[in-house]
């Protein structure tokens, strides 16, 4: 009996230096003031210096956690039981955040960063003023592939991935809205077509993709395309970038015919505690060393128009992750089509898997 | 152990490579300053130094060992009272009964715990963080213990207890000088296999970290969109080796406590 007294002793003290060191490393940043916001980003999307910087600028503290999809996110904060201050949704994801009232507005007058950011990246369809949300990062869909696998074969449009020497060589991902998005797109219609003729086309035309197809998966793509085990793969840009970081045969474009463009984006949620302090971190975002630094740990390309002119310029006017106006032109952002029209999409694009053999 | 023939031999060392193997690969790029998983290309323990680096990663993985130590230790107490209430109930229908609730807990999907634990505390208005991790916890880890206590307990013999009281020992006597003692091996292996349970557990844990409070399991998930760093391997293979110390610190434990009747003299 003794012994197991001694030995729960030990434990509770044992916990207690941890606590105790747990809480000095939290403290690490040198500040003071009980002043803190929680950040809830994705996973190894930030640079952590920058969290760092900011402590020390505004003697904010920074609570700093992950998430790993937009839904799992949306979840947390329905639920409520917690306060994040600060969190990045993708934009189909703030439309749906928004209807679920889950999203406080942003106060212009605290951010006046928010110049720094490209006009063609503000006031889109998801966010109509940016009344709740700022651009975070952006990119595009297109297509990775790897021409040392391919004889030097190279693409420019959907169509190529439809040339019958490709036999079991493309890998789509598992997602309606992009599989179908990408038939419609190669016919030249638009992403958030919601014309059941043309999506009944598009997946026609999908079907006869489906000799070259060699797998529908998620993002074990990466792995894949990084060995040299698939040779050409749909793709988002920031994706293809950590593809092309690891292996440097990979490129990738953004198809002629046009295609999907993303964001994710910062917004305030309702739960936060410490709105004055949201509005700090996204300030401090939006500033143009801060974005420039943050965009060269990431690799995803950032919307801030004044951190491009402090960035590699080899990185900027890489046309593949920064595309020209005219490709641009071209892009669209996935509009909430309803739940309805998004069982369609997924009715057909289970047709189309159901087809492939 | 000399008389096995070859064939289960070979048997055992396959299946012990199949198990490890996974292990030992994810340690050996642990080692690799190509960045990748897939060619090694030197040697670099520039990984090792990059977890030391990471204050937060350290921070979440103290918190994991805390949330361990503290659940293990107060599910270990729960369980064995538990496990002598269950033991000592008169009733025979009503001690079924328990035990099966009890067995129920073990065996219901990870998830659903977590999920019915997430809408208990929104619900009753706990915030998600360290307390709600350590609850849960808990929880789930008083199960594992009772289920662990429970056969030493049912092979103690009653006339122990008989013995006991005749000479003298007041209630409380029998409960620490022959029960517990007794029933020590028992309760070890309960704390251990809580211990562990809670090291590991995501789904639960999934559900219920919030507000900035994160354990490895569930911060490691969430770092897959970008790809796991190697990083990951270099905390992996430290883990690796902390649990093989606890393993070999558990047997050096139990087997000094072995002879349990030695305890009751003390």
């Amino acid at each position: 009996m003794k012994e197991i007294v001694r030995g729960a002793a030990v434990i509770l003290l044992v916990s207690a230096i941890l606590l105790f060191i747990n809480a000095e490393l939290n403290d690490g940043g040198g500040s003071a003031g009980k002043d803190s916001i929680t950040v809830y980003n994705w996973g190894e999307y930030i640079d952590p210096d920058l969290l760092k910087q900011f402590e020390k600028e505004t003697g904010i503290r920074v609570i700093y956690e992950t998430f790993d999809s937009n839904e799992g996110m949306m979840g947390k904060i329905e639920q409520g039981g917690t306060s994040y201050d600060i969190s990045m949704p993708s934009e189909y994801m703030i439309e749906m955040m928004q209807e679920a009232d889950l999203l406080l507005p942003l106060d212009y007058n605290k951010i006046p960063n928010v110049k720094n950011i490209d006009p063609y990246f503000l006031d889109l369809p998801f966010d109509p003023g940016n009344k709740y949300s700022l651009p975070y990062f952006w990119g595009t869909l297109g297509i990775a592939f790897n021409p040392t696998l391919l004889d030097g074969q190279t693409f420019e449009s959907w169509d190529n991935l439809w040339d019958p020497s490709l036999k079991q060589q493309v890998i789509l991902v598992d997602s309606a809205r992009e599989t179908i998005g990408m038939g419609l797109n190669s016919l030249g219609y638009s992403l958030n077509s919601t014309n059941l003729d043309e999506l009944r086309e598009a997946t026609d035309k999908l079907k006869t993709l489906s000799p070259n197809v060699k797998a529908v998966i998620g993002d074990e793509v990466t792995q894949l395309m990084i060995n040299g085990e698939a040779a050409i793969s749909l793709t988002w840009s920031g994706q293809a970038a950590d593809m092309m970081y690891e292996n440097e045969d990979i490129d990738y474009i953004v198809p002629e015919e046009g295609s999907n463009l993303w964001f994710d984006n910062m917004v305030i949620p309702r739960t936060s505690t410490n709105i004055e302090g949201a509005h700090a971190f996204i300030n401090f975002m939006l500033d143009a060393e801060v974005a420039a630094q943050n965009a060269d740990y990431v690799g995803y390309s950032t919307p801030n128009l004044t951190a491009l002119d402090l960035m590699d310029p080899e990185v900027t006017e890489d046309e593949r992750f920064y595309p020209d106006e005219e490709t641009r032109g071209h892009l669209e952002v996935y509009r909430n089509l309803g739940l309805e029209m998004l069982g369609q999409y997924n009715e057909l694009f289970l047709e189309f898997k159901m087809d492939m053999k | 152990m000399e008389k096995l023939s070859k064939l289960p031999k070979i048997y055992l060392v396959a299946v012990f490579i199949i198990l490890y193997a996974p292990i030992f690969y994810l340690i050996f790029y642990s080692f690799n300053s190509g960045g990748g998983m897939s060619n090694f290309e030197s040697f670099t323990l520039e990984h090792y130094a990059a977890v030391f680096e990471d204050t937060r990663l350290i921070v979440i993985v103290i918190n994991t060992v805390i949330v361990a130590l503290l659940s293990a230790l107060v599910s270990t107490a729960i369980g064995v009272l538990g496990a002598l209430a269950i033991v000592f109930m008169r009733n025979k229908a009503m001690r079924n009964a328990v035990l099966s609730l009890n067995n129920i807990l073990i065996v219901s999907p990870d998830v659903i715990i977590g999920a019915s634990f997430l809408i208990l505390f929104t619900m009753i208005g706990v915030k998600l963080g360290f307390a709600s991790v350590l609850i849960s916890h808990i929880a789930f880890s008083i199960p594992i213990v009772v289920i662990m206590v429970l056969p030493k307990l049912q092979e103690m013999s009653p006339t122990l207890i008989d013995a006991a009281l005749d000479l003298g020992a007041s209630k409380r006597d029998v409960l620490t000088r022959v029960i517990i003692p007794f029933i020590k091996p028992g309760i070890l292996a309960g704390f251990f296999l809580a211990l562990t349970y809670s090291l590991d557990d995501f789904a639960v844990t999934f559900f219920v970290t919030g507000n900035g409070f994160s354990t490895l399991s569930v911060e490691i998930y969430s770092m897959a969109r970008a790809g796991i760093t190697l990083t990951i391997n270099a905390l992996s293979g430290l883990i690796f080796l902390v649990t093989v110390v606890l393993v070999i610190g558990y047997y050096a434990i139990s087997r000094k406590t072995k002879a349990p009747l030695s305890g009751v003299r003390k």
